[in-house]
């Protein structure tokens, strides 16, 4: 990403050959790019806090990409300056191409990314949102970095989770979804899945990926209000979704559902090759469990529960909310306070050897393939919109 | 499960790794295994059983070219975990935002391509089998169909749809047949074979592209005319979409508003009228129709939609009450299993939307406990004002 800082620091000692192949490549790819960049600030010894003042990307070392998506991408990131102490912290940089969030007709869902990141910032299994900045080509948010990596590497490493890690985990996501539905006029998360969620460096899920979260009473009388952009994995679509009936909250139990399945037996309830055959099972075809592994009551009954059609079915959204849902004989025992509190440990003790460890994150090309130019027209029309960040 | 006394709900055996090993030597194994297995993710495309599994057709319609995809759905294997399943990484997708014209102050309205009565017919019955379409209701489909727009290709050879760009469109074959071609890179390349292998034939009364109508994605395949002369018919995804949510939206809001003028729901919040919105179910009956009557024990609470009904008790042939748009009956069947006070015969063709006092109790408990929210008096309410009267 060319307008990213230019100069990597040193390589970390025991990293992956692959991981400083990729970061000693990028680094000398960037410094061709951008030779004008200045490597060394002046004012390295002045304190440097990141909330204090207005940011830019030079105020940061790209030290390597977390991962991708199709139009933003994540790096782990250092201070470039500061005092000692200041450049020894780390922190996740989403970095979203202007005319990619454009040309994909992202801008309203980048928007309330940045927004609700911020109005729910300070849940104990929610990413912690440090600020948001912009130059020319792209929008920027600074999260607190979560070195555990992804859920979605260690279920497939583990291929399945048994009951009591599927508890650990389905337990801290309700407590997210209580939270986010509850927020004023109601958010909806939208994009559930494995792939979303982070460890920590004591096992504990962080929820990432805020860019379909929507916050359905936005309207004058704020009030919730149904919302209709399709949006999430095709895996994990609500049905009312995929019928485009308007959906709300409900669809993040749906989700949570599916979720459950697929840790219990490592892969979705319902999946093809084709997404038209996912989706038509999605509205068709009840919940099959396999034979093996065994599943118990409980869990099939929690799945069933939330992976109902009609939504004046679905737990969750009936009567009684997420209390309902922890009150289902799936989180018999679980003490939902030493939940929110985090008094037990996670099942998984992600191998981070230190705070800006990398290890538990796959590598990813560190170049865009489409590095389209935000022209001065682009900017005049459409800068207005990205005025938050 | 926790045994009594251990303090973890989460169980002593909740680490893969036995619980001894947990942070230290244990988890270490698994950062080393990164080097030389294959687990899946976007940087490791040789993972496991992939190979054509990686290929994630986004296409749909016919799709009968996607008999080779569907045939490869085996059975799981002996370890329960089924073979062709695409372990890699999940790209989330998206559709262009949408807000109902009422929120965004344009006045949309769906286009109307005029069809004559045998097109429609042969239009109807080319989407009637595909999930996309059987849930709309009368007047979604008639606006649907309605907003299908003809689409002539002269000449064989032209390629309608072209694998790996983007897709705008559905379309219903008229007239004249096409050709599905696949090239195994996933994209039309370049030279006399760029199109890959040819995987079927699309009649008229077929369909195809329909991914297109949820969001866009690359196309998964190339589709050429076989012959000279043929027809289609188009539908973009934003007209497509906008129909359904017009209508659903109108049709919501009208529920909402109908809702807040139930004194026995006058304490429901805005958020509790709109859950209760998702439960209300639309009929539609003829003249002369019995909806609900006297004696018998109601379940169901009813909006008027449209039309005109009465309400008649034994013995009188006069009517005692007239209903219109926006009135409601039943509404004590929330409330207990008194059986009702009175019939109502629809005096024209109506539509009405249920809502079951299950549903509702589902959703928002029971209605005692609504009431009890705020001082409801004056039962001033459909049946009820007729039990004063009478």
């Amino acid at each position: 990403m060319a307008a990213t800082v230019a100069h990597s620091q040193t390589i970390p000692p025991g990293l992956h050959p692959l991981q400083a192949a990729a970061l000693r490549s990028a680094s000398s790819g960037q410094l061709q790019q951008q030779p004008q960049h200045p490597q060394q600030r002046d004012f390295d010894d002045e304190p440097f806090d990141v909330t204090s003042r207005k940011l830019s990307v030079s105020d940061f070392v790209r030290v390597r990409t977390l991962g991708t998506g199709t139009f933003a991408r994540v790096c782990l990131v250092r201070p470039s300056h500061g005092t000692e102490v200041d450049r020894a912290k780390v922190y996740a940089l989403k970095i979203l191409r202007k005319t990619e969030v454009i040309k994909l007709k992202q801008i309203d869902h980048v928007r309330h990314e940045r927004q609700i990141l911020a109005d729910v910032r300070g849940h104990p299994f929610i990413t912690s949102f440090v600020a948001s900045f912009s130059d020319h080509e792209f929008l920027y948010i600074l999260l607190d970095y979560v070195p555990g990596g992804e859920l979605f590497t260690y279920l497939r490493k583990f291929r399945r989770f048994d009951e009591s890690m599927a508890r650990f985990y389905a337990a801290e996501i309700v407590l997210i979804l209580e939270h986010l539905h509850e927020q004023q006029g109601g958010i909806a998360y939208r994009d559930m899945k494995p792939e979303n969620l982070l460890l920590d460096a004591e096992g504990h899920i962080k929820l990432v990926d805020f860019g379909f979260a929507k916050r359905l009473g936005n309207n004058e009388s704020g009030h919730p209000v149904e919302t209709y952009t399709l949006c999430g994995t095709p895996e994990y679509l609500a049905p009312e979704v995929i019928h485009n009936k308007g959906h709300t909250t409900a669809v993040d139990w749906w989700a949570l559902g599916i979720l459950i399945y697929e840790f219990l037996t490592g892969y979705p309830p319902f999946w093809h090759q084709n997404p038209i055959e996912i989706y038509k099972q999605i509205v068709e075809k009840p919940i099959v469990f396999p034979q093996e592994p065994p599943i118990s009551d409980a869990a099939k009954d929690i799945i069933r529960q939330f992976c109902t059609v009609d939504r004046s079915r679905r737990l969750g959204n009936v009567s009684g909310g997420a209390a309902k849902v922890k009150a289902h004989p799936f989180f018999k025992g679980v003490d939902w306070d030493a939940v929110y509190q985090k008094r037990h440990r996670g099942p998984i003790i992600p191998p981070v050897r230190y705070p800006g460890d990398a290890q538990c994150f796959d590598l990813y090309p560190e170049e865009d393939a489409n590095k389209e130019e935000y022209t001065n027209e682009m900017a005049d029309r459409y800068d207005e919109y990205f005025a938050d960040f | 499960m926790a045994g009594p006394g251990f303090n973890s709900p989460f169980g002593a055996n909740a680490n893969p790794f036995g619980s001894s090993r947990l942070e230290t030597g244990g988890m270490q194994r698994v950062a080393e295994e990164d080097e030389n297995d294959t687990i899946g993710s976007p940087t490791t495309p040789h993972f496991g059983l992939s190979g054509g599994g990686l290929f994630r057709a986004p296409f749909g319609g016919d799709a009968s070219f996607d008999a080779g995809a569907s045939g490869v759905r085996n059975p799981p294997n002996p370890e329960g975990y089924p073979a062709q399943y695409n372990f890699a990484r999940r790209t989330s997708v998206s559709a262009e935002s949408l807000k109902p014209a009422a929120d965004s102050d344009d006045n949309w309205t769906p286009p109307v391509h005029p069809k004559t009565p045998e097109q429609l017919e042969r239009l109807k019955k080319a989407i009637s089998g595909n999930f996309l379409f059987s849930h709309l209701d009368d007047e979604q489909t008639a606006q649907v169909l309605g907003a299908l727009v003809e689409k002539p290709i002269p000449a064989a050879g032209i390629k309608v749809i072209t694998q790996g760009d983007a897709g705008d469109f559905f379309y219903v074959v008229e007239k004249g047949s096409f050709d599905v071609y696949v090239n195994s890179s996933g994209a039309l390349q370049p030279g006399p074979d760029g199109m890959g292998e040819k995987v079927s034939t699309i009649e008229a009364g077929g369909s195809f592209g329909e991914l297109a109508l949820m969001y866009n994605a690359p196309r998964a395949a190339t589709v050429v005319s076989a012959e000279p002369h043929c027809t289609l018919w188009a539908l973009d995804r934003v007209t497509f979409r906008r129909i359904l949510m017009e209508s659903t939206f109108t049709r919501r809001r009208m529920y909402e508003g109908f809702l807040e003028e139930v004194p026995l729901l006058s304490s429901l919040t805005p958020y509790e009228r709109s859950k209760i919105a998702d439960a209300l179910e639309s009929q539609k009956f003829p003249a002369g129709h019995e909806i609900i009557r006297e004696g018998e024990p109601g379940d169901s609470f009813y909006l008027l939609e449209s039309g005109e009904a009465v309400a008649y008790r034994s013995g009188n042939d006069t009517p005692v009450k007239h209903y219109r748009k926006g009135d409601f009956f039943g509404e004590l069947a929330l409330l207990n299993d008194a059986p009702r006070a009175a019939s109502v015969v629809s005096q024209t063709e109506v539509k009405v939307a249920r809502l079951g006092k299950k549903a509702f109790q589902r959703l928002l408990g029971p209605v005692e406990g609504i009431m009890r929210r705020t001082q409801y008096v004056g039962v001033q309410t459909g049946e009820a004002v007729i039990s004063q009267r009478l």
